[in-house]
């Protein structure tokens, strides 16, 4: 387990230059996943951090932990096989929500159910950006975009409602308009002992509309402890999370005041209970002899 | 007396007959026979038509037996949906529900004068001496002790024990149904004495198992601690397997949400560390092909169970069929070799899944064991492995100086890497399906790209000079030569002994290893060989392809390729080495006869 020194934001922070583009909002969330994990102070080599493809998905190889730059949308089955291989490991995946929501949208409601002790951080910004300007799972509908000229036809995903309606026990919202409140978010989604979600509305300045850059969310932005929402009161925070689009609200929608066993512990506790009188391995075939 | 039998059984779900199949095989191994059993079902979930073959042998056995020495029809439609599966010959003696009306002389059987027919009141002897027909199955097992000399004993001491805790009764009333059809063989003895010869090897201890339970007690074996998959027949009993036993030795098993989760989750569990693995038949072998291409490139050992049923998609879910070669070994896009390997029997699974691991975890890439439908169902009894002969292979992990501005996918010698693993201080690197430098950080680069590409590739050259991965047997050097690998080994093998008996100079050769295609080793083998078949359940003939495409083959080598569910007898390749033969006759005016 963790060394007692401590760390500091830059110790997570790696000599790879980010291909974002300048005034990406993906800077801002490296930023403030660094200052997360120093306050959490887990060295570097503890934590595994899976994404799947597109811009947001390169931002394991930004920090100094074990990174993983998988396949579009598979990030969280990934993550999952970590968790169980090593249970003491911090596990962080990260990714767009085209990845998350879109070609990786079965993925997400298994690990919920399954309660894995992981934190997904969402990096939400209405585009695929990567391949240069098409339609999102959360672009609005009407949106014109490279492969929807005459106008979106379909309504986007809710990604808050989504984890909610499958039962996370941890969901919140972030953006870059609020660097600290970010940090903050992210390091209690990690401290959660279960599986935890933040979705963060970050800018694409290149794709992205105007009304979804700093200035516009900043004019839609609201916080949730600030309107006094209880963030054990799960039907409030699906209440509020129908605002998706309309409002951003930054903080936590949802913290389960009871978490429940995660996975990952109830398989240390399986494999505690069954290899206490377990035969060896090297004689697994004595269980095929006939007498 | 008979050194070998093969009993052919069919009948309706309910019918019990596969429990028959199996009570029958345990006894022959109680009675140190060798034996094995393959099981064929419909595709319906309950009921419908099912079948099973039991092969009895004084001496070890090389495949499920070509045409049938007993056939049992409880009735005749079911047995008539397995065709080709259940094969019945003059020399076969035909056991039927008498209570099919069908007169002796009138069974269904078209093109053949079975050595006998003989029509049981089955169902009635049942209800009469256990008073419900579902004790059919144990009248037939009493038949089978009284005519052929199986299990006169052990049958009934393998059923008292199965039915123990069902209690007394339902013991004793299989009793009577087992005696009613052992004395009814007795009234009725056979026009041709059939009786088995007593095993020399009785009392010695034996195994019975399948080929998925050997897989996954394999890979337990060699250290494997994480699987994840989906179920899909015919391979659920892999993970089925996982899911009873490794926890016991702190290992992990996810039941994904699909197929792609499946093998994402043991990528990931491998990138930890771990031994992983994941179990798949065709539809999810293609939904899996990705995350290969990416446990190729991240350079991550994983290995993946391939049992083979027939395609394309759904295809034919519960029967046999090798026709996934070209998906395993071509499984994803871009230029990468993914060794492929094939085990020919449930024994030699053991063997194949450690070396499937070992060589995943030496050249760190995910390796392909491409079972069947029959290795992976069928039973068969073995005597006692010496599992101590086995070396188990792990990666190479960095120490020392490794870990000092530590390199990833540094270039070697070998071209293989010591592999970190997270919680590994100093060892932290960026995995990833994007090309990337040594270090491990991406990059677009061709001149790297190339290098690579160069270094993932070169890595598997000492996997092609693997001469223990083939097996050849015969003359080596014969004029005439057959191929095989998988359940299709097998028959080949008995072809082989066949063809042998009657003075045929014929090799066969049993590639373990099928891809990457070890050219210095086919090259070598096809020196003397002047005619020969590949011998292959594929419509496409797809080992004969594979092999052309990366060595010249002698012209006079054939493919002789069929599609799954028609399985090869014996005595079809042995047919077709006569042809073979005669052709090289002609060919060569009498310069090469026969050798004794």
């Amino acid at each position: 387990m963790s060394a007692t020194c401590e760390y500091q934001a830059k110790d997570y922070k790696s000599d790879l230059k980010p291909i974002w583009c300048p005034g990406c909002g993906d800077f801002s969330v490296v930023q403030g996943i660094y200052r997360a994990l120093a306050a959490i102070g887990r060295p570097p080599h503890e934590i595994a951090f899976v994404s799947g493809i597109g811009c947001s998905s390169r931002i394991p190889g930004y920090t100094t932990a074990y990174g993983f730059n998988s396949v579009h949308g598979r990030s969280l089955p990934i993550a999952q096989g970590i968790k169980l291989a090593n249970p003491d490991l911090l596990v962080l995946a990260a990714g767009g929500d085209g990845d998350g929501f879109s070609i990786g949208g079965g993925h997400i409601a298994h690990l919920i159910r399954r309660n894995m002790d992981i934190t997904y951080i969402v990096m939400d910004n209405q585009i695929y950006g990567l391949t240069k300007g098409q339609l999102s799972p959360t672009s609005q509908k009407g949106r014109t975009t490279c492969t929807s000229r005459y106008g979106s036809l379909e309504e986007p995903v809710n990604p808050l409602l989504y984890v909610l309606a499958y039962g996370a026990g941890f969901v919140a919202q972030a953006s870059p308009t609020d660097l600290a409140g970010m940090a903050a978010t992210i390091e209690e989604a990690i401290r959660y002992p279960g599986f935890a979600f933040v979705n963060i509305q970050s800018p694409c300045v290149t794709y992205g509309e105007e009304a979804q850059q700093i200035k516009g969310l900043k004019a839609i932005s609201e916080n949730l402890t600030a309107l006094g929402h209880n963030p054990a009161d799960r039907l409030a925070a699906m209440d509020l999370a129908q605002h998706y689009g309309q409002k951003l609200h930054l903080g936590v929608f949802y913290r389960n005041p009871e978490p429940a066993p995660t996975y990952d512990g109830l398989v240390r506790e399986r494999q505690a209970l069954l290899s206490k009188d377990a035969p060896p391995a090297e004689n697994i075939l004595d269980l095929f002899i006939k007498k | 007396m008979r050194k070998d039998l093969v009993f052919g059984m069919a009948g309706s779900g309910g019918d019990g007959i596969v429990s028959a199949g199996d009570s029958l095989l345990q006894a022959a191994a109680a009675e140190g026979y060798h034996g094995v059993m393959t099981k064929s079902f419909g595709s319906q979930i309950r009921g419908g038509e099912s079948s099973c073959r039991v092969r009895i042998s004084t001496t070890p056995i090389l495949n499920p037996g070509g045409n049938l020495d007993v056939a049992v029809a409880l009735n005749w439609d079911d047995f008539l949906k397995f065709g080709a599966e259940l094969p019945v010959s003059g020399n076969t003696v035909v056991i039927y529900e008498a209570a099919t009306k069908i007169l002796e002389a009138d069974i269904p059987l078209v093109g053949v004068t079975p050595l006998q027919v003989i029509a049981v009141p089955i169902a009635e002897m049942a209800k009469a001496t256990a008073g419900t027909e579902r004790a059919k199955n144990t009248v037939v097992l009493g038949l089978i002790a009284g005519w052929f000399g199986i299990g006169a004993v052990a049958v009934m001491k393998g059923i008292r024990k199965k039915l123990a805790k069902k209690g007394e009764e339902l013991v004793d009333a299989n009793q009577r149904a087992f005696d009613a059809g052992r004395a009814f063989a007795m009234e009725h003895p056979l026009k041709v004495s059939m009786n088995v010869a007593a095993s020399a090897t009785k009392g010695q201890v034996k195994l019975i198992t399948d080929g998925n339970d050997m897989c996954a007690a394999a890979a337990i074996f060699a250290g494997c601690r994480f699987f994840g998959g989906y179920p899909i027949t015919p391979s659920t009993e892999v993970m089925q397997f996982f899911t009873d036993h490794v926890w016991k030795y702190n290992g992990a098993v996810l039941q994904a949400e699909d197929e792609i989760a499946g093998i994402g989750a043991a990528v990931g569990a491998s990138f930890a560390g771990t031994k992983a693995m994941t179990a798949t038949s065709g539809p999810g072998l293609s939904l899996k092909s990705e995350m290969m291409g990416l446990a190729s490139i991240a350079e991550l050992p994983l290995v993946i169970v391939d049992v083979q049923r027939g395609g394309p998609s759904t295809g034919l879910p519960t029967k046999t069929e090798q026709s996934d070669l070209f998906a395993a070994a071509f499984s994803a896009h871009g230029d990468v070799i993914r060794p492929v390997l094939a085990p020919t029997s449930v024994a030699d699974t053991f063997r194949i899944t450690i070396e499937a691991f070992n060589i995943a975890e030496y050249y760190q890439t995910p390796v392909i064991v491409l079972s069947d439908q029959e290795i992976a169902s069928r039973k068969e009894t073995l005597d006692p492995i010496d599992t101590s002969q086995f070396k188990i292979i792990n990666r190479v992990v960095p120490t020392g100086t490794d870990l000092v501005d530590y390199k990833r996918f540094k270039q070697t010698d070998n071209h293989i890497s010591p592999i970190s693993h997270p919680g590994m201080l100093g060892g932290t690197y960026l995995a990833s399906g994007i090309e990337h430098v040594e270090s491990g950080a991406p990059t677009n680069s061709g001149s790297v790209h190339q290098r690579m590409n160069d270094k993932r590739t070169k890595k598997f050259d000492p996997l092609k000079e693997r001469k223990d991965l083939f097996e050849v047997t015969g003359n080596p050097d014969a004029p005439i030569a057959i191929l095989a690998w998988g359940s299709v080994a097998g028959v080949c093998r008995e072809a082989l002994e066949m063809a042998q008996a009657e003075g045929i100079n014929v090799k066969l050769m049993v590639p373990y290893l099928l891809y990457p295609v070890a050219e210095g080793i086919y090259n070598e083998f096809f020196r003397s060989v002047q005619r020969g078949l590949i011998v292959e359940q594929t419509h496409l003939a797809q080992t004969f392809k594979l092999l052309r495409m990366h060595i010249d083959l002698p012209k006079g080598v054939q493919s002789l390729a069929r599609s799954g569910a028609n399985p090869f007898l014996p005595t079809d390749i042995v047919e077709a080495l006569h042809r073979l033969l005669s052709e090289l006759q002609r060919s060569h005016e009498g310069q090469l006869q026969p050798q004794e």
